[in-house]
Protein backbone atom coordinates (compact mmCIF):
# COMPACT_ATOMS: atom_id res chain seq x y z
CA UNK A 1 0.00 0.00 0.00
CA UNK A 2 1.12 3.60 -0.77
CA UNK A 3 -0.57 5.20 2.10
CA UNK A 4 -2.94 3.84 5.22
CA UNK A 5 -5.57 6.63 4.17
CA UNK A 6 -5.86 8.80 0.87
CA UNK A 7 -8.29 12.04 1.01
CA UNK A 8 -10.49 13.14 -1.54
CA UNK A 9 -10.76 16.87 -1.60
CA UNK A 10 -9.08 19.51 0.56
CA UNK A 11 -11.98 21.14 2.00
CA UNK A 12 -12.59 21.36 5.88
CA UNK A 13 -13.99 18.07 6.45
CA UNK A 14 -11.39 16.20 4.46
CA UNK A 15 -8.09 18.10 6.42
CA UNK A 16 -10.00 17.89 9.63
CA UNK A 17 -10.42 13.96 8.99
CA UNK A 18 -7.15 13.70 7.19
CA UNK A 19 -5.09 15.85 10.31
CA UNK A 20 -6.73 13.58 12.93
CA UNK A 21 -5.63 10.70 10.93
CA UNK A 22 -2.06 12.19 10.39
CA UNK A 23 -1.67 12.56 14.24
CA UNK A 24 -2.82 9.06 14.69
CA UNK A 25 0.12 7.35 12.62
CA UNK A 26 -1.44 6.71 9.54
CA UNK A 27 0.27 7.43 6.29
CA UNK A 28 -1.98 9.57 4.50
CA UNK A 29 -2.41 11.86 1.42
CA UNK A 30 -4.70 14.39 0.67
CA UNK A 31 -5.30 14.65 -3.14
CA UNK A 32 -6.85 17.84 -4.37
CA UNK A 33 -8.40 19.06 -7.33
CA UNK A 34 -7.46 22.94 -7.40
CA UNK A 35 -4.22 24.17 -6.22
CA UNK A 36 -5.22 25.29 -2.71
CA UNK A 37 -7.21 24.52 0.25
CA UNK A 38 -10.16 25.06 1.41
CA UNK A 39 -13.31 24.27 -0.99
CA UNK A 40 -15.86 26.03 -0.39
CA UNK A 41 -14.32 27.59 2.96
CA UNK A 42 -11.17 29.27 0.66
CA UNK A 43 -10.14 32.78 -1.02
CA UNK A 44 -8.15 33.53 -3.82
CA UNK A 45 -6.30 36.67 -4.57
CA UNK A 46 -7.30 38.58 -7.82
CA UNK A 47 -6.08 42.74 -8.77
CA UNK A 48 -4.68 43.32 -5.33
CA UNK A 49 -8.07 41.72 -3.65
CA UNK A 50 -8.48 38.81 -1.75
CA UNK A 51 -11.77 37.55 -2.16
CA UNK A 52 -13.37 34.48 -0.66
CA UNK A 53 -14.74 31.75 -2.15
CA UNK A 54 -18.13 30.69 0.03
CA UNK A 55 -18.11 30.44 3.58
CA UNK A 56 -18.08 34.26 4.94
CA UNK A 57 -17.46 33.68 8.63
CA UNK A 58 -17.71 31.28 11.34
CA UNK A 59 -20.01 30.31 14.36
CA UNK A 60 -19.94 27.88 16.69
CA UNK A 61 -15.71 28.20 16.57
CA UNK A 62 -16.15 25.54 19.80
CA UNK A 63 -16.03 22.99 17.13
CA UNK A 64 -12.99 24.23 15.33
CA UNK A 65 -11.43 24.15 19.13
CA UNK A 66 -11.96 20.72 19.78
CA UNK A 67 -10.58 19.71 16.36
CA UNK A 68 -6.89 21.39 17.62
CA UNK A 69 -7.54 19.92 21.01
CA UNK A 70 -7.78 16.64 19.38
CA UNK A 71 -4.35 17.39 17.29
CA UNK A 72 -2.98 18.30 20.85
CA UNK A 73 -2.23 21.51 19.54
CA UNK A 74 -4.43 25.39 20.10
CA UNK A 75 -6.04 27.19 17.29
CA UNK A 76 -4.52 30.30 18.43
CA UNK A 77 -1.62 29.36 17.17
CA UNK A 78 -2.78 28.61 13.67
CA UNK A 79 -5.66 30.79 12.67
CA UNK A 80 -6.29 34.30 14.55
CA UNK A 81 -10.04 34.78 14.90
CA UNK A 82 -11.32 38.18 15.17
CA UNK A 83 -14.51 38.71 16.93
CA UNK A 84 -17.12 40.39 14.51
CA UNK A 85 -20.10 42.97 16.40
CA UNK A 86 -22.49 43.76 15.18
CA UNK A 87 -23.67 40.45 13.79
CA UNK A 88 -25.92 42.05 10.84
CA UNK A 89 -26.54 45.24 9.31
CA UNK A 90 -29.84 45.35 8.00
CA UNK A 91 -31.42 47.61 5.11
CA UNK A 92 -35.11 47.24 4.23
CA UNK A 93 -37.10 48.21 0.86
CA UNK A 94 -38.20 51.04 2.57
CA UNK A 95 -34.61 52.94 3.03
CA UNK A 96 -34.56 51.91 6.99
CA UNK A 97 -31.53 50.35 8.31
CA UNK A 98 -30.80 49.18 11.69
CA UNK A 99 -28.40 46.69 13.48
CA UNK A 100 -28.27 43.63 15.31
CA UNK A 101 -25.07 43.71 18.27
CA UNK A 102 -23.77 40.75 19.61
CA UNK A 103 -24.85 41.65 23.17
CA UNK A 104 -28.26 39.84 23.54
CA UNK A 105 -29.54 42.45 25.83
CA UNK A 106 -28.45 45.31 22.80
CA UNK A 107 -30.28 43.37 20.45
CA UNK A 108 -33.77 43.30 22.66
CA UNK A 109 -33.13 47.29 22.67
CA UNK A 110 -33.48 46.96 18.85
CA UNK A 111 -36.18 44.87 18.10
CA UNK A 112 -38.34 46.71 21.15
CA UNK A 113 -38.06 49.82 18.51
CA UNK A 114 -40.41 47.50 16.44
CA UNK A 115 -42.34 45.73 18.92
CA UNK A 116 -42.10 45.40 22.86
CA UNK A 117 -44.43 42.50 22.99
CA UNK A 118 -41.48 40.81 20.28
CA UNK A 119 -38.80 42.00 22.52
CA UNK A 120 -39.99 40.50 25.01
CA UNK A 121 -40.42 37.30 22.95
CA UNK A 122 -36.63 37.96 22.09
CA UNK A 123 -35.44 36.87 25.23
CA UNK A 124 -37.58 34.04 25.42
CA UNK A 125 -36.06 32.94 22.36
CA UNK A 126 -32.84 33.52 23.63
CA UNK A 127 -32.88 31.22 26.16
CA UNK A 128 -34.65 28.84 24.41
CA UNK A 129 -31.78 29.51 21.65
CA UNK A 130 -28.64 29.25 24.25
CA UNK A 131 -30.37 25.55 26.05
CA UNK A 132 -30.77 24.42 22.30
CA UNK A 133 -27.45 25.04 20.72
CA UNK A 134 -25.10 24.66 23.83
CA UNK A 135 -27.14 21.65 25.73
CA UNK A 136 -28.87 19.90 22.83
CA UNK A 137 -27.78 20.18 19.00
CA UNK A 138 -24.73 21.99 19.12
CA UNK A 139 -23.54 18.94 21.12
CA UNK A 140 -24.32 16.30 17.97
CA UNK A 141 -21.66 18.37 15.62
CA UNK A 142 -18.76 16.30 16.87
CA UNK A 143 -20.71 13.06 17.29
CA UNK A 144 -21.76 10.44 14.66
CA UNK A 145 -25.15 10.90 14.13
CA UNK A 146 -25.73 7.98 11.61
CA UNK A 147 -27.68 5.30 12.65
CA UNK A 148 -30.67 4.88 14.94
CA UNK A 149 -28.64 3.81 17.83
CA UNK A 150 -26.20 6.82 17.76
CA UNK A 151 -29.54 9.01 17.77
CA UNK A 152 -30.41 7.43 20.57
CA UNK A 153 -27.39 7.72 22.40
CA UNK A 154 -26.52 10.66 21.56
CA UNK A 155 -30.01 12.18 22.72
CA UNK A 156 -29.62 9.94 26.18
CA UNK A 157 -26.26 11.73 27.04
CA UNK A 158 -27.94 15.10 25.67
CA UNK A 159 -31.36 14.64 27.47
CA UNK A 160 -32.26 18.29 26.77
CA UNK A 161 -32.11 17.25 23.42
CA UNK A 162 -36.45 15.35 23.19
CA UNK A 163 -37.12 18.92 24.66
CA UNK A 164 -36.33 20.25 21.19
CA UNK A 165 -38.01 17.18 18.54
CA UNK A 166 -40.73 19.36 17.93
CA UNK A 167 -38.86 22.02 16.72
CA UNK A 168 -37.41 19.29 14.08
CA UNK A 169 -41.74 18.47 13.42
CA UNK A 170 -41.89 22.53 12.45
CA UNK A 171 -40.89 24.42 9.89
CA UNK A 172 -39.13 27.21 10.14
CA UNK A 173 -41.07 29.70 9.43
CA UNK A 174 -43.62 28.81 12.32
CA UNK A 175 -41.05 28.75 14.84
CA UNK A 176 -40.39 32.14 13.94
CA UNK A 177 -43.76 33.08 13.69
CA UNK A 178 -44.46 31.48 16.75
CA UNK A 179 -41.77 33.78 18.66
CA UNK A 180 -42.36 37.03 16.73
CA UNK A 181 -45.65 38.72 15.36
CA UNK A 182 -43.65 41.80 14.30
CA UNK A 183 -42.58 41.64 9.96
CA UNK A 184 -39.60 43.53 9.75
CA UNK A 185 -38.41 41.26 12.97
CA UNK A 186 -39.62 37.95 11.37
CA UNK A 187 -37.87 38.87 8.30
CA UNK A 188 -34.79 39.94 9.85
CA UNK A 189 -34.64 36.52 11.21
CA UNK A 190 -35.21 34.88 7.77
CA UNK A 191 -32.12 34.46 5.74
CA UNK A 192 -31.25 31.70 8.38
CA UNK A 193 -33.03 29.15 6.50
CA UNK A 194 -31.24 30.28 3.22
CA UNK A 195 -28.18 29.37 4.95
CA UNK A 196 -29.13 25.60 4.88
CA UNK A 197 -29.89 26.13 1.23
CA UNK A 198 -33.96 25.99 1.91
CA UNK A 199 -36.93 28.56 1.57
CA UNK A 200 -38.42 29.31 5.34
CA UNK A 201 -41.28 26.85 4.40
CA UNK A 202 -39.38 23.77 3.56
CA UNK A 203 -36.61 24.45 6.36
CA UNK A 204 -36.67 22.38 9.54
CA UNK A 205 -37.69 24.79 12.53
CA UNK A 206 -34.50 23.99 14.39
CA UNK A 207 -32.39 26.18 11.96
CA UNK A 208 -34.17 28.96 13.42
CA UNK A 209 -32.62 28.91 16.72
CA UNK A 210 -29.32 30.20 14.18
CA UNK A 211 -30.53 33.64 14.90
CA UNK A 212 -29.73 32.83 18.41
CA UNK A 213 -26.25 31.16 17.94
CA UNK A 214 -24.97 33.73 15.99
CA UNK A 215 -24.99 35.94 19.33
CA UNK A 216 -22.60 33.57 21.01
CA UNK A 217 -20.14 34.75 18.99
CA UNK A 218 -19.07 35.15 15.26
CA UNK A 219 -15.56 35.61 14.00
CA UNK A 220 -13.49 36.05 10.80
CA UNK A 221 -10.52 34.79 10.04
CA UNK A 222 -7.54 37.12 9.47
CA UNK A 223 -6.05 36.48 6.42
CA UNK A 224 -9.42 35.69 4.61
CA UNK A 225 -11.31 32.31 5.20
CA UNK A 226 -8.61 30.52 3.65
CA UNK A 227 -6.86 30.79 7.22
CA UNK A 228 -8.67 28.27 8.60
CA UNK A 229 -8.46 25.17 6.25
CA UNK A 230 -4.40 26.17 5.86
CA UNK A 231 -3.98 26.68 9.89
CA UNK A 232 -5.53 22.79 9.86
CA UNK A 233 -3.48 21.85 6.69
CA UNK A 234 -0.41 23.38 8.52
CA UNK A 235 -1.54 21.09 11.58
CA UNK A 236 -1.32 18.12 9.43
CA UNK A 237 1.47 18.73 7.69
CA UNK A 238 3.68 18.79 10.92
CA UNK A 239 2.35 15.21 11.72
CA UNK A 240 3.69 14.15 8.13
CA UNK A 241 0.80 14.32 6.18
CA UNK A 242 1.07 14.99 2.37
CA UNK A 243 -0.75 17.02 0.34
CA UNK A 244 -1.05 16.45 -3.58
CA UNK A 245 -2.53 19.99 -5.36
CA UNK A 246 -3.97 19.60 -9.04
CA UNK A 247 -4.33 16.21 -8.77
CA UNK A 248 -7.99 15.52 -9.60
CA UNK A 249 -9.33 11.92 -8.64
CA UNK A 250 -11.36 10.66 -11.07
CA UNK A 251 -11.87 7.37 -9.81
CA UNK A 252 -12.21 5.00 -6.38
CA UNK A 253 -10.44 1.71 -6.89
CA UNK A 254 -12.41 -1.39 -4.93
CA UNK A 255 -12.43 -4.80 -5.38
CA UNK A 256 -15.53 -6.27 -4.23
CA UNK A 257 -16.85 -5.02 -1.52
CA UNK A 258 -13.95 -2.58 0.17
CA UNK A 259 -12.07 0.01 -1.73
CA UNK A 260 -8.40 -0.34 -2.61
CA UNK A 261 -7.39 3.68 -3.43
CA UNK A 262 -7.96 5.93 -5.83
CA UNK A 263 -7.28 6.98 -9.88
CA UNK A 264 -6.31 10.39 -10.77
CA UNK A 265 -6.84 12.16 -13.90
CA UNK A 266 -3.42 11.54 -15.25
CA UNK A 267 -3.53 7.79 -15.03
CA UNK A 268 -1.91 7.56 -11.41
CA UNK A 269 -3.09 4.73 -9.04
CA UNK A 270 -2.90 5.21 -5.28
CA UNK A 271 -3.20 2.40 -2.73
CA UNK A 272 -4.99 2.55 -0.05
CA UNK A 273 -6.81 0.92 2.37
CA UNK A 274 -8.75 3.61 3.49
CA UNK A 275 -10.55 6.14 1.26
CA UNK A 276 -12.06 9.54 2.32
CA UNK A 277 -14.34 11.52 0.27
CA UNK A 278 -14.48 15.06 1.02
CA UNK A 279 -16.76 15.67 -2.45
CA UNK A 280 -20.56 15.29 -3.05
CA UNK A 281 -21.76 12.16 -2.31
CA UNK A 282 -23.66 11.78 -5.79
CA UNK A 283 -20.26 12.12 -7.43
CA UNK A 284 -18.50 9.83 -5.25
CA UNK A 285 -21.22 6.84 -5.63
CA UNK A 286 -22.69 8.03 -8.66
CA UNK A 287 -19.07 9.05 -10.96
CA UNK A 288 -16.03 7.64 -9.17
CA UNK A 289 -17.36 4.33 -7.88
CA UNK A 290 -19.58 4.14 -10.86
CA UNK A 291 -23.46 2.81 -10.19
CA UNK A 292 -22.54 -0.59 -12.09
CA UNK A 293 -20.75 -1.60 -8.81
CA UNK A 294 -23.59 -0.28 -6.25
CA UNK A 295 -26.33 -2.74 -5.70
CA UNK A 296 -29.65 -1.34 -6.51
CA UNK A 297 -30.70 0.16 -3.10
CA UNK A 298 -28.25 1.90 -2.68
CA UNK A 299 -28.43 3.13 -6.56
CA UNK A 300 -31.72 4.18 -5.60
CA UNK A 301 -30.84 6.03 -2.55
CA UNK A 302 -28.33 7.89 -3.33
CA UNK A 303 -30.48 9.15 -6.61
CA UNK A 304 -33.19 10.34 -4.27
CA UNK A 305 -31.03 13.29 -3.12
CA UNK A 306 -31.45 16.34 -4.70
CA UNK A 307 -28.69 18.51 -4.71
CA UNK A 308 -28.69 21.78 -2.77
CA UNK A 309 -29.66 25.16 -4.44
CA UNK A 310 -26.55 27.43 -5.82
CA UNK A 311 -25.27 30.63 -4.54
CA UNK A 312 -24.53 32.67 -7.13
CA UNK A 313 -21.56 35.11 -5.88
CA UNK A 314 -20.58 38.70 -6.96
CA UNK A 315 -17.11 39.88 -5.63
CA UNK A 316 -16.13 43.53 -6.04
CA UNK A 317 -13.30 45.35 -5.46
CA UNK A 318 -13.84 48.96 -4.87
CA UNK A 319 -11.54 51.99 -4.61
CA UNK A 320 -13.85 53.51 -1.27
CA UNK A 321 -15.42 52.59 2.13
CA UNK A 322 -19.16 51.06 0.77
CA UNK A 323 -21.79 52.77 2.85
CA UNK A 324 -22.34 50.07 5.23
CA UNK A 325 -22.62 49.49 8.87
CA UNK A 326 -21.44 45.30 9.71
CA UNK A 327 -19.54 42.90 8.20
CA UNK A 328 -23.03 41.71 6.87
CA UNK A 329 -25.95 43.28 5.85
CA UNK A 330 -29.12 41.70 5.57
CA UNK A 331 -31.06 43.51 2.32
CA UNK A 332 -33.45 41.73 3.15
CA UNK A 333 -36.99 40.71 2.31
CA UNK A 334 -40.36 39.45 3.91
CA UNK A 335 -41.01 35.69 4.48
CA UNK A 336 -43.59 35.40 2.16
CA UNK A 337 -40.92 37.12 -0.31
CA UNK A 338 -38.27 34.90 0.48
CA UNK A 339 -41.16 31.70 -0.05
CA UNK A 340 -42.19 32.85 -3.18
CA UNK A 341 -38.76 33.40 -4.44
CA UNK A 342 -37.93 29.20 -4.12
CA UNK A 343 -41.53 28.29 -5.18
CA UNK A 344 -42.16 30.81 -8.08
CA UNK A 345 -38.84 31.76 -9.33
CA UNK A 346 -36.29 29.15 -8.40
CA UNK A 347 -38.78 26.02 -9.56
CA UNK A 348 -39.01 27.67 -12.70
CA UNK A 349 -35.70 28.53 -13.19
CA UNK A 350 -35.72 32.11 -13.22
CA UNK A 351 -33.35 34.64 -11.71
CA UNK A 352 -34.86 36.30 -9.04
CA UNK A 353 -35.07 40.12 -9.93
CA UNK A 354 -36.11 41.34 -6.38
CA UNK A 355 -36.12 39.69 -3.11
CA UNK A 356 -32.97 39.64 -0.83
CA UNK A 357 -28.81 39.84 -0.93
CA UNK A 358 -26.12 38.93 1.84
CA UNK A 359 -23.61 41.29 1.53
CA UNK A 360 -20.43 40.26 3.23
CA UNK A 361 -17.68 42.82 4.00
CA UNK A 362 -14.46 40.88 4.96
CA UNK A 363 -12.35 44.38 4.74
CA UNK A 364 -14.06 45.88 7.40
CA UNK A 365 -12.58 43.29 9.71
CA UNK A 366 -9.23 42.52 8.57
CA UNK A 367 -8.64 45.78 5.78
CA UNK A 368 -5.63 44.24 5.01
CA UNK A 369 -7.46 41.95 2.18
CA UNK A 370 -7.15 44.83 -0.19
CA UNK A 371 -4.90 47.80 -0.95
CA UNK A 372 -5.21 50.67 1.47
CA UNK A 373 -8.45 52.53 1.31
CA UNK A 374 -9.87 49.59 -0.89
CA UNK A 375 -12.51 47.48 -0.01
CA UNK A 376 -13.68 44.21 -1.12
CA UNK A 377 -17.10 42.68 -0.91
CA UNK A 378 -19.21 39.79 -1.68
CA UNK A 379 -23.02 39.80 -2.64
CA UNK A 380 -24.55 36.45 -2.19
CA UNK A 381 -27.80 35.39 -3.50
CA UNK A 382 -29.69 32.37 -4.74
CA UNK A 383 -30.93 31.12 -8.02
CA UNK A 384 -31.67 28.24 -10.01
CA UNK A 385 -28.82 26.07 -11.69
CA UNK A 386 -30.56 25.46 -15.14
CA UNK A 387 -32.04 28.82 -16.39
CA UNK A 388 -35.27 28.91 -18.53
CA UNK A 389 -34.03 31.23 -20.50
CA UNK A 390 -30.27 31.01 -21.71
CA UNK A 391 -27.42 30.08 -19.42
CA UNK A 392 -24.99 31.39 -16.90
CA UNK A 393 -22.15 31.67 -19.10
CA UNK A 394 -23.83 34.14 -21.37
CA UNK A 395 -25.64 35.58 -18.29
CA UNK A 396 -22.85 36.57 -16.61
CA UNK A 397 -22.78 40.48 -16.94
CA UNK A 398 -26.67 40.60 -17.07
CA UNK A 399 -26.71 39.03 -13.48
CA UNK A 400 -24.00 41.15 -12.07
CA UNK A 401 -26.39 44.48 -13.79
CA UNK A 402 -29.44 42.73 -12.13
CA UNK A 403 -28.01 42.22 -8.91
CA UNK A 404 -26.11 45.98 -8.54
CA UNK A 405 -29.89 47.36 -10.27
CA UNK A 406 -31.28 45.85 -6.95
CA UNK A 407 -28.89 46.64 -4.84
CA UNK A 408 -30.13 50.74 -6.30
CA UNK A 409 -33.39 50.46 -6.74
CA UNK A 410 -34.53 48.56 -3.69
CA UNK A 411 -32.11 49.26 -1.39
CA UNK A 412 -30.95 52.70 -1.97
CA UNK A 413 -26.72 51.06 -2.17
CA UNK A 414 -25.52 52.57 -4.96
CA UNK A 415 -21.58 51.06 -5.35
CA UNK A 416 -21.43 50.70 -9.65
CA UNK A 417 -19.29 54.14 -9.56
CA UNK A 418 -16.49 52.55 -7.12
CA UNK A 419 -15.95 49.21 -8.86
CA UNK A 420 -12.33 48.68 -9.68
CA UNK A 421 -12.69 45.15 -9.80
CA UNK A 422 -16.15 42.46 -11.03
CA UNK A 423 -15.76 38.97 -11.09
CA UNK A 424 -19.26 36.91 -11.24
CA UNK A 425 -19.01 33.17 -9.81
CA UNK A 426 -22.00 31.70 -11.30
CA UNK A 427 -23.64 28.53 -10.32
CA UNK A 428 -21.54 26.71 -13.39
CA UNK A 429 -18.17 28.00 -12.25
CA UNK A 430 -18.13 26.68 -9.05
CA UNK A 431 -19.72 23.19 -10.61
CA UNK A 432 -16.16 23.73 -12.89
CA UNK A 433 -13.76 25.36 -9.92
CA UNK A 434 -14.91 22.87 -7.00
CA UNK A 435 -16.75 19.67 -8.73
CA UNK A 436 -19.73 20.88 -7.06
CA UNK A 437 -22.93 19.07 -9.02
CA UNK A 438 -24.93 21.86 -10.26
CA UNK A 439 -23.54 24.12 -8.51
CA UNK A 440 -24.64 23.26 -5.04
CA UNK A 441 -22.66 25.08 -2.06
CA UNK A 442 -24.49 22.98 0.64
CA UNK A 443 -23.92 19.79 -0.89
CA UNK A 444 -27.29 17.30 -0.68
CA UNK A 445 -31.12 19.41 0.15
CA UNK A 446 -30.71 19.64 3.81
CA UNK A 447 -34.24 18.89 4.79
CA UNK A 448 -34.92 16.48 8.20
CA UNK A 449 -35.86 13.31 5.47
CA UNK A 450 -31.96 14.29 4.62
CA UNK A 451 -30.26 14.59 7.90
CA UNK A 452 -28.55 12.87 10.49
CA UNK A 453 -29.20 9.08 9.78
CA UNK A 454 -30.69 9.87 6.67
CA UNK A 455 -28.27 11.48 4.90
CA UNK A 456 -25.06 9.75 3.38
CA UNK A 457 -23.38 7.98 5.99
CA UNK A 458 -20.28 9.02 7.13
CA UNK A 459 -19.16 5.34 7.31
CA UNK A 460 -20.27 3.95 4.00
CA UNK A 461 -22.38 0.99 4.19
CA UNK A 462 -21.64 -0.11 0.64
CA UNK A 463 -17.78 -0.44 0.57
CA UNK A 464 -15.55 -1.30 3.44
CA UNK A 465 -12.73 1.51 3.95
CA UNK A 466 -14.59 3.90 2.61
CA UNK A 467 -16.00 7.12 4.30
CA UNK A 468 -17.65 10.43 3.78
CA UNK A 469 -16.94 14.05 5.21
CA UNK A 470 -18.09 17.73 3.78
CA UNK A 471 -22.13 18.75 3.23
CA UNK A 472 -23.29 15.90 1.57
CA UNK A 473 -22.63 13.89 5.08
CA UNK A 474 -22.84 13.97 8.57
CA UNK A 475 -25.14 17.18 9.31
CA UNK A 476 -24.71 19.07 6.20
CA UNK A 477 -22.99 22.07 5.20
CA UNK A 478 -21.44 25.03 7.32
CA UNK A 479 -18.16 25.04 9.14
CA UNK A 480 -18.81 23.26 12.49
CA UNK A 481 -20.90 20.90 10.79
CA UNK A 482 -17.63 19.62 8.21
CA UNK A 483 -15.16 19.93 10.99
CA UNK A 484 -17.39 18.26 12.85
CA UNK A 485 -17.50 15.47 10.25
CA UNK A 486 -14.14 15.31 9.65
CA UNK A 487 -13.83 14.28 13.12
CA UNK A 488 -16.66 11.75 13.37
CA UNK A 489 -15.04 9.94 10.29
CA UNK A 490 -11.08 10.01 11.89
CA UNK A 491 -13.18 8.29 15.16
CA UNK A 492 -14.69 5.75 12.56
CA UNK A 493 -11.03 5.22 11.11
CA UNK A 494 -9.50 4.77 14.24
CA UNK A 495 -11.70 2.40 15.40
CA UNK A 496 -11.70 -0.03 12.48
CA UNK A 497 -8.41 0.45 11.75
CA UNK A 498 -6.52 1.77 14.83
CA UNK B 1 -69.05 -6.79 14.84
CA UNK B 2 -65.48 -6.32 16.11
CA UNK B 3 -64.62 -6.28 13.09
CA UNK B 4 -66.28 -3.43 11.64
CA UNK B 5 -65.73 -1.18 14.59
CA UNK B 6 -61.80 -1.68 13.82
CA UNK B 7 -62.72 -0.03 10.82
CA UNK B 8 -64.77 2.43 11.67
CA UNK B 9 -62.22 3.33 14.20
CA UNK B 10 -59.36 3.67 11.15
CA UNK B 11 -61.83 5.42 9.17
CA UNK B 12 -62.55 7.83 12.07
CA UNK B 13 -58.79 8.16 12.48
CA UNK B 14 -57.87 8.63 8.97
CA UNK B 15 -60.98 11.45 8.61
CA UNK B 16 -59.51 13.12 11.91
CA UNK B 17 -55.46 12.57 9.67
CA UNK B 18 -56.88 14.61 6.62
CA UNK B 19 -59.29 17.24 9.15
CA UNK B 20 -55.93 18.17 10.79
CA UNK B 21 -54.16 18.40 8.12
CA UNK B 22 -56.67 20.73 6.43
CA UNK B 23 -57.01 22.85 10.15
CA UNK B 24 -53.21 24.05 10.05
CA UNK B 25 -51.79 26.86 8.06
CA UNK B 26 -50.80 26.65 4.34
CA UNK B 27 -46.92 26.96 5.36
CA UNK B 28 -47.05 23.97 7.58
CA UNK B 29 -49.10 21.92 5.16
CA UNK B 30 -46.72 22.52 2.60
CA UNK B 31 -43.89 21.41 5.08
CA UNK B 32 -45.48 18.37 5.99
CA UNK B 33 -46.59 17.90 1.70
CA UNK B 34 -42.79 18.23 0.69
CA UNK B 35 -41.71 15.62 3.88
CA UNK B 36 -44.31 13.63 3.17
CA UNK B 37 -42.91 12.59 -0.89
CA UNK B 38 -39.78 11.90 0.73
CA UNK B 39 -41.11 9.23 3.28
CA UNK B 40 -40.80 6.36 0.95
CA UNK B 41 -37.20 6.98 0.17
CA UNK B 42 -36.16 6.69 3.89
CA UNK B 43 -35.61 3.28 4.34
CA UNK B 44 -33.33 3.62 1.60
CA UNK B 45 -31.62 6.62 2.61
CA UNK B 46 -30.90 4.95 6.18
CA UNK B 47 -28.36 2.25 5.04
CA UNK B 48 -26.57 4.01 2.68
Amino acid sequence: MDYDAVVIGAGLGGLSCAADLARNGFRTLVVENTGQVGGCCSSYDHQGYRFDIGASIVELAWVIDTLFQKLGRKTADYIDFIPIDPIYGFVTADGRRFSYPVSVEETRQVIARFSEEDARSWERFAAVGSEAINFAFGKVMTESMGSLRDMARVAMANPKLAKYLKYMVLNFESVLCKFFKNDTVRASMSLQSYFIGLPPALCPGYVAFLAYSEHEGIYYPRGGMIAIPQGIASAFREFGGEIRFNSRAVKVLTEGKRVRGVELADGTQIEARIVVSNINAKTLYLELIGEEKLPAWAKRAIKSYRVSIPAPMIMLGLDARPDLDAHHTFCYATLEEMNRIWFEDYLSGRVPDGGFMLISWPTHADPSLAPEGHHCLNLVSFAPYRLAEGDWDSHKEKYLEMMLGLLERNFGLRLRDHIQVAKVNTPKDFERMLLHPEGAVYGLQNDITCAAAFRPGVRSRVFRGLYLTGASTHLGGGIAPTVGSGMVAADFILRDFG
Amino acid sequence: MERKLRRLLKAGALAGLVALYFSLDESTRRYLAHIGKQVPYLPYRYFI
